[in-house]
């Protein structure tokens, strides 16, 4: 058993430094440079035969023993056990090979579709050249009704639990006062009776006030003396969760979307501290999702299910998005104030708001240039 | 002594309490049995969801394949929250100005002849053009609207007309001769499926931006070129109160969805409601 595991391995171990340099004959080839010119993408950077590579291939063998081990624990009769030992050995999504993705996308369907009853896709569609998502929101239109809240739980496969910490919900919609100028308040504030300091209307929800209330529950919506604000991942494109995760299995896609490689994902949680858009959360208890209420369409940087330990947030609809479907908050905004579309293509929705309305970043001042646009008419 | 009695007592209740525990779980009762017959076919009554405003369009849920909806309804308001597919019940929308560009059939509508129920009838039973020898149809002669108690009975909004705050009146939209039909610029009929080009005439900045997908809604394929169904005017807006009453917003109130899961330990929310700095 550990023969064939092992001739697979090194298989695939001869054939990468193989790839590289035909990938590369394209480029100059009278180029004498000792570095090669450095790559965004982490698959097509030009490996040098140095000491680390030996001492990597040494780790490898020594690890490729251990997959031996693995290969053992496959003889057991628990399917899912294997599929989880498996699990444990492979790479960072960004690392795999096509063939190590087609593997990973096998067994989890396979788990999926065992554990949820119904036949499960994992999509590993990458990004389409050309493409650049863009969101935009109409804040004027916004009534704060959130289906598109509960939209986004019905397709992301949400942990919908009942307990504290099995309810994960990726948009949030803030609630913000909208009060009035008061003449009686004219005489309070500081030095007393004056106000000059400390206006009177200091303090009070006159105009607008910046503390929202995410709990808001009237009877119907929108409410006249309230405005909505939504707010979910804005992929940025200077991301500072992606900056700080240490084992980088957060990281922005070609075409846009932040993603996140749950099975990398060690749960440290120093994403969502970095995060100024309160956009990540965390799977505190084992995620509660019924069979039924399952979407068995997912990406496998998306919307498959997660785990225990990992943090997930929102990727725009990736399972969709990248098949060129609106995302699901899009398409149930009652009143049509949430758009998507191509950020390179001049004449796609985005684009025009970009161009004819008035629009802003939130949280502009800390430079994270975010992909997700308010604006107003 | 007195103490072993009291114990007795409370075992004979609990045993007596477990036994009519068990014994209403097994449905001897005939009654019972044809009740709980009943319920599963309670629940495949099919449900119906509004997707916009109440009262404009709807789907009725159905399976499009085992596990895979055309629509998922939410539980509390019964709207639409999610699409299976987002061309159900669709049709081509037409020929729209400025979109000729767009491959044949890439732009579909949900017809909205369907849910106006008095449309089958207004061109046939009442304003059919013809009407008795005795009394010929006339046109009237200014555009003072008159009350017409029958026109109010079938249509309540008519009694207090809000769009326009006076300065329009009924046939400004509707045809004179063919009521199952708008009226344009020209005079010429337009289909209650294709309002926008009725709506266009006042609101021409509004139909721009709908036109490029920045106002209204849009689902289906996001790119450019893509097959989508648009929402037209009236989906959305009431026509005949576009602005509802006094509210002046442009779109009906309706109920929430229930609010995110509270901290741990936290009983209520009433902290958000307040500003505690002092002064």
């Amino acid at each position: 058993m550990l023969g064939p595991a092992r001739s697979r391995f090194m298989e695939d171990h001869t054939v990468t430094p193989n790839e590289t340099p035909s990938a590369s004959a394209g480029q100059e080839p009278s180029c004498t440079c000792p570095t090669p010119p450095a790559s965004a993408n982490p698959a097509a950077a030009v490996p040098k035969t140095t000491r680390r590579d030996f001492l990597k291939t040494g780790g490898m063998l020594s690890l490729s023993s251990l997959i031996g081990t693995a290969a053992l624990m496959t003889q057991s009769d628990d399917a899912n056990a294997a599929i989880e030992w498996a699990e444990h050995f492979q790479k960072n999504y960004r690392l795999m090979t096509d063939k190590e993705k087609d593997e990973s996308r096998a067994r989890l369907e396979k788990r999926y579709s065992a554990e949820y009853g119904k036949e499960v896709k994992v999509d590993t569609t990458g990004p389409q050249p050309g493409m650049l998502m863009g969101y935009a929101l109409n804040i004027r239109k916004c009534i704060g009704c959130r289906r598109c809240v509960h939209a986004c739980v019905a397709e992301n496969n949400q942990s919908r639990g009942a307990k504290p910490g099995e309810k994960i919900e990726w948009i949030q919609v803030l609630r913000m006062e909208r009060g009035k100028f008061e003449k009686e308040k004219m005489d309070h504030g500081y030095p007393e009776g004056l106000g000059i300091q400390v206006g009177g209307n200091a303090y009070t929800p006159s105009g607008q006030v910046l503390e929202g209330e995410y709990h808001y529950q009237p009877e119907a919506v929108p409410e006249k003396d309230a405005t909505y604000m939504p707010i979910a991942c804005m992929q940025c494109e200077k991301p500072p969760c992606v900056k700080v995760c240490p084992v980088r299995t957060t990281y922005r896609e070609a075409d846009g979307p932040v993603v996140i490689d749950y099975n990398w994902c060690i749960g440290c949680r120093m994403c969502m501290g970095a995060c100024p858009y309160w956009a990540r959360r965390f799977n505190v208890a084992n995620p509660v999702l019924p069979k039924e209420e399952m979407n068995p369409v997912t990406h496998y940087l998306g919307n498959r299910p997660r785990m225990r330990g990992v943090v997930e947030k929102c990727h725009w609809c990736l399972q969709r998005t990248r098949h060129n479907r609106y995302p699901a908050c899009v398409e149930v905004c009652p009143v049509g104030a949430r758009k998507f579309g191509n950020l390179l293509d001049p004449e796609s929705e985005v684009s025009k708001i970009l161009e004819r309305k008035n629009v802003f970043r939130l949280k502009a001042e800390l430079n994270t240039f975010p992909k997700f646009f308010y604006f107003y008419d | 002594m007195k103490k072993l009695a009291i114990y007795t007592v409370a075992l004979a209740l609990c045993g007596s309490a477990l036994y009519t525990a068990f014994a209403a779980d097994q449905p001897t009762d005939p009654a019972k049995v044809a009740a709980a017959a009943a319920e599963p076919a309670k629940e495949k009554e099919p449900l119906v969801c509004f997707e916009g405003r109440k009262g404009a369009t709807e789907i009725t849920q159905r399976d499009l394949k085992p596990g895979w909806p055309n629509v998922k309804c939410s539980p509390t308001t019964s709207a639409a929250l999610w699409y299976g597919d987002p061309y159900e019940g669709t049709v081509p929308m037409g020929k729209m100005p400025q979109l000729e560009n767009l491959p044949e059939g890439h732009a579909v509508v949900r017809p909205r002849s369907e849910k106006l129920n008095l449309l089958a009838m207004c061109g046939t039973a009442c304003h059919n053009g013809v009407g008795p020898k005795a009394n010929p149809p006339t046109l009237p002669k200014d555009k003072k609207p008159i009350p017409i108690p029958t026109m109010e009975a079938m249509y309540p909004d008519s009694k207090d007309f809000q769009h326009g705050r006076g300065r329009i009146w009924c046939l400004d939209c509707h045809h004179t001769t063919q009521r199952n039909k708008l009226v344009d610029h020209f005079g010429d009929p337009i289909s209650f499926d294709q309002p926008q080009l009725l709506c266009g005439k006042c609101h021409g900045d509004k139909l721009r931006d709908w036109r490029d997908g920045i106002h209204g809604k849009r689902i289906g394929d996001f790119t450019t070129g893509g097959k989508k169904r648009w929402f037209v005017c009236t989906e959305c807006h009431n026509p005949h109160n576009v602005q509802d009453g006094a509210r002046n917003r442009g779109f009906a109130q309706l109920q929430p969805e229930p609010s995110p899961q509270l901290p741990r330990g936290m009983k209520d929310a009433k902290h958000e409601k307040v500003h505690p700095i002092p002064h």
